[in-house]
Formats: structure tokens, sequence, C-alpha cells
């Protein structure tokens, strides 16, 4: 399987943060969703992947070219959605999305106009009369209109309504239909990635907890419930993260299998879903 | 490089005019009131030296349009490079319009021919890179804070010679000589009858100045993280 995207030790240090040794790879042709909760550093990766920040150490690769010495070539061939869209507020969108066509050797307007047209912007609306939902659908748009083969978004979903939500997500599976397109997108609304992401990657206070295919994410991790005082959290193979109440403990494991083998008395098994592995590792009692 | 020059006039091809339009009165009152042509130029150079950067920066301050322009397949150099031609072509459109004003006002005092002399303009040309070079790399670097920064610099540093010109004395201390060095420079600038090697040293300095504002300004950018 060819990567799209290979990021291999990248360390970014910030004043009270800093993202360490991240390392994961976006398969070509697939959705990757960057999850995790507010802070965890999912933004800085996707800045570093388009060189808006500067990296401390480590590499990044964009197919197969390294995102400082090639690029204008890789950015040529990437689509950016940002969390919170960037265009000049006062002008009308026909006037922006003329800058930025010159850019792109490969902008086609007619999609361009078809794409504002399915999402019902005028071109000569201007930008700051817009709503948030319609700034981010104008970014997509922008972002859709130059044929690119990656295509990059940080929180797209964050803002928007349930209605323009499954709009995207269905567009952004019906993009990566054309086996060539791969899409990496950060957000920490998990149904959102359970809906449509192939492969997922967590990061939690900077570092890589995980980054797996998204069925067998939920397939291997599980939650483990038991009342009372059955079992402790160290008795749990390969335990994630634990939260316990008065009167029951339940306990995050990447290995549900194994925690189904293990003698625990009274315990309930059931799988985690995205939410829950977020909920527990990021709020609950992490284990390492 | 011309799809940067592109977007930065589309960009702000409005607010130039704007920033244009309320200099007009301004304009109009000097070629009505001044009737040196060194004193129109140099006043014309220092006004639209210093608003045109404010105007093209300021608003790319105010949208955050930087992380835009340093997502599109470019170098940040060339972002840079970018913005330097941009506010160039900005400060030839204002000096242009104000020529137009002298040549256009019933009221005007200064004769078009006098302004466009070769000296007029090395001196136009070299007190614009002095101000390019002072101003661009903050506003770059920091945005309009930047200018802030400079501005309270440029007060403190007033201060400071003030005080230390007050605690040294005397008419021969370091300092005023030094003050007394720069205002016969800048009286030369003005007042002397050019020769060859007078407008070349000033050509020579203004574009070294300008390289080096330039190299400095691409150094900080490319260190800027959005």
């Amino acid at each position: 399987m060819d990567n799209a995207i290979e990021i291999k030790g990248l360390r970014k240090e910030y004043k009270g943060f800093r993202l360490d040794d991240v390392t994961f790879d976006v398969p070509q042709g697939y959705i990757m969703g960057l999850i995790g909760p507010n802070g965890a550093g999912k933004t800085t990766v996707v800045k570093l992947i388009m060189n808006l920040i500067r990296r401390d150490a480590g590499e990044v690769r964009v197919f197969g070219l390294d995102n400082l010495r090639h690029e204008p070539e890789i950015k040529a061939r990437i689509g950016f959605v940002y969390d919170v869209p960037r265009f000049p507020e006062d002008l009308r969108l026909e006037t922006i999305a003329s800058a930025v066509a010159a850019f792109y050797d490969k902008w086609d307007a007619a999609r361009f106009m078809g794409l504002l047209e399915e999402f019902q912007l005028s071109p000569r609306k201007v930008f700051k009369k817009l709503s948030h939902g319609m700034k981010m659908k104008f970014s997509l748009a922008v972002a859709l209109a130059h044929d690119a083969d990656l295509i990059l978004m940080d929180e797209p979903t964050a803002g928007l309504d349930p209605v323009f939500r499954f709009e995207l997500l269905t567009k952004l599976r019906a993009l990566i239909q054309d086996e060539r397109k791969t899409v990496l997108f950060s957000s920490h609304i998990t149904s959102d990635l359970e809906r449509v992401a192939d492969f997922v990657t967590f990061i939690h206070k900077g570092r890589v907890v995980f980054s797996a295919a998204k069925d067998e994410v939920l397939e291997t991790w599980g939650v483990v419930r038991a009342a009372g005082d059955g079992f402790r959290p160290e008795d749990v193979p390969d335990a994630r993260g634990f939260r316990r109440t008065e009167n029951s403990l339940e306990v995050l494991t990447s290995d549900l299998a194994a925690a189904r083998r293990a003698p625990l008395s009274g315990a309930v098994f059931d799988k985690a879903s995205l939410e829950d592995i977020m909920f527990f590792i990021g709020k609950g009692n992490a284990h390492a | 490089m011309l799809k940067i020059l592109r977007l930065e006039f589309l960009f702000n091809r409005r607010q130039v005019l704007i920033v244009l339009a309320i200099f007009t009165a301004y304009f109009a009152y000097m070629v009505f009131r001044i009737d040196s042509p060194r004193v129109f130029v140099v006043s014309t150079s220092i006004m639209i030296g210093l608003a045109m950067p404010f105007t093209i920066l300021g608003r790319e301050d105010k949208f955050k349009t930087a992380a835009l322009v340093c997502s599109l397949p470019m170098r940040r150099s060339t972002v840079v490079l970018g913005k330097y031609a941009a506010t160039w072509a900005a400060i030839g459109l204002g000096l242009g319009y104000t020529l137009l004003l002298a040549a256009v006002f019933p009221f005007s005092k200064i004769q078009v021919a006098e302004i466009l002399t070769a000296r007029n303009l090395f001196v136009v040309l070299f007190l614009i890179s002095l101000i390019f070079a002072v101003i661009l790399p903050f506003t770059i670097r920091f945005g309009l804070v930047g200018i802030i920064i400079l501005l309270v610099g440029f007060q403190l540093f007033g201060i400071l010679a003030l005080i230390l010109s007050q605690v040294l004395g005397g008419a021969n201390n370091p300092l005023r000589v030094f003050i007394r060095a720069v205002a016969d420079g800048l009286r030369t600038l003005l007042t002397h009858e050019a020769t060859p090697g007078f407008l070349l040293a000033l050509l020579t300095v203004g574009v070294a100045v300008s390289a080096a504002s330039l190299f400095v300004s691409r150094a900080l950018y490319v260190r800027r993280d959005f």
C-alpha cells in the first residue's frame, strides 16, 4: 500500500505543549481521521504537514517528497481546509477564488462554480456575510476545485449543523472512490470519524496513542465493566485507562479478546467506541 | 511571482484606492501650499511610503490571510518578494497619483516637470527604501504589533537621546556631533546640486538597504509560525 503521507519522529515544542515523536502514515486512497481531545496536538500536526509552523525535528513526506524541499510541488496537490477560514472578509467569493485559482495549474473553474451552486453560495456574495457553515463550504469548494490528490482538513465539521456535516462526510466518501485521492482530517467529533474514516490516528498530549485501521480498533478495543470490587484495573490485560465510580469500575483495554480470557469475576465486556477511547484516555485515569 | 502580485492586487486594490481617495485632500492641500518641488517630493514620499505598507500589510494582519497565502503552492521567500513588489507597486501608483494631482489641480504651485528630475526621483527612491528597510521586516515578522513596537522603540530612543544630550552637556559632545552629522547629511541630500557620483552613491545605498531589508524579512518570515 502506497502512502500519501509519511510522518516520522515529528517534534514541535511550544511553551506548555510538546508534540513528541509523532510517527504515522496515511495510506493513499483512504480517509484517515486524526482524533484527540482539544489541545492534543491535532492542529499542530496538520500545520506541520502544511509547513505553516516550523518543526523542531522529524520528517514529513507527502507523495514521497520532503514537505520542505518540495513545498510548492506538494502544496499544488493538496486541498487545504482551515478550522477557521482565512480569507479577506470584505471580498466577494469570486474575487477570492480568482486570486487563489492562479496558483493551481489544475484549477477547474467549471467545477468550482458547480460546487458553489451545489452549496448554494453566490459567487458575488461577500465573504463576511457568510455564516460559519457557509464559510466552511466555500473553503471546501476552493480545496476541491483544483483536483487535489490529498485533502487536508483541520476540524472541518466543528461548529457545523448535522445536515451539512452529513453532506460533507458524504462528499469525502465520494471523493475517495477515485482511489488516487486521500483525505486526512482532524476532528474531536468521533461520530464523524466512525462514519467515514478508514484509518484512525489518536493523539493525546502530543503523542500518538495508536494509528490503525478503524475497524481493527473497534474490533480489538473494549470496555470491561464490573460492579463493586470484582477486580482491579491492573488485572485487565492491556488496560489503557479506567474510571471508578462509587459502585462500579470501567476499564478500557486495547485487547478485548485477552480481557475476555482473563479471570475477571463479574465482568461485562463491550466493544469500545472511538468516543469511549477518547474519554478514557483523555479524561479517565490513563494507563501507560 | 506574478501570481502573488496578482493576488496582492486583488486582495488590496479597493483599500489602496480608498487610501488614495482619503489622501486626495491632503495632496491637494500640499500642491496648493508648497512651492518647493524638493519639499513636496520628500513629504509625499514619506507619506506614501508609510501609508501603503500599513494598508497592505495591515489588511493581512487584520484578516490573518498570511496563513492562506502560506498554504498556497509557493515558497515563503516568494511570498516576501511578492509583498515587497506589491508595496512598491502601490507606492508607484500613489506617487503617480500625486503627480497627476500636481498637474491637473488648478491652484497647484508645483510644476510636474520640476518634480520629474533624476535627482528628485533618486531622492524618492532613497527615502522610500529607507522607510521600507525599517518598516517591512518588523511588519512581516510581527504584523501591526511590529509597527507599534518600532514606534515605541523610536520614542524611547528619542527620550534616551534627549536625556543623554542633557547629561553630557556642551555643544560638542559625541551625541550632538552625531545628530549634527545626520542633519548635515540630510541637508546635503535635499539642497545640494546633484553630481552623477552623488546620485550613484544614493542609488547604491538605496539598493543595498533594500536588499538587506529583503534578506532580513525573508529570514524572519521563514521562521514565522501561523
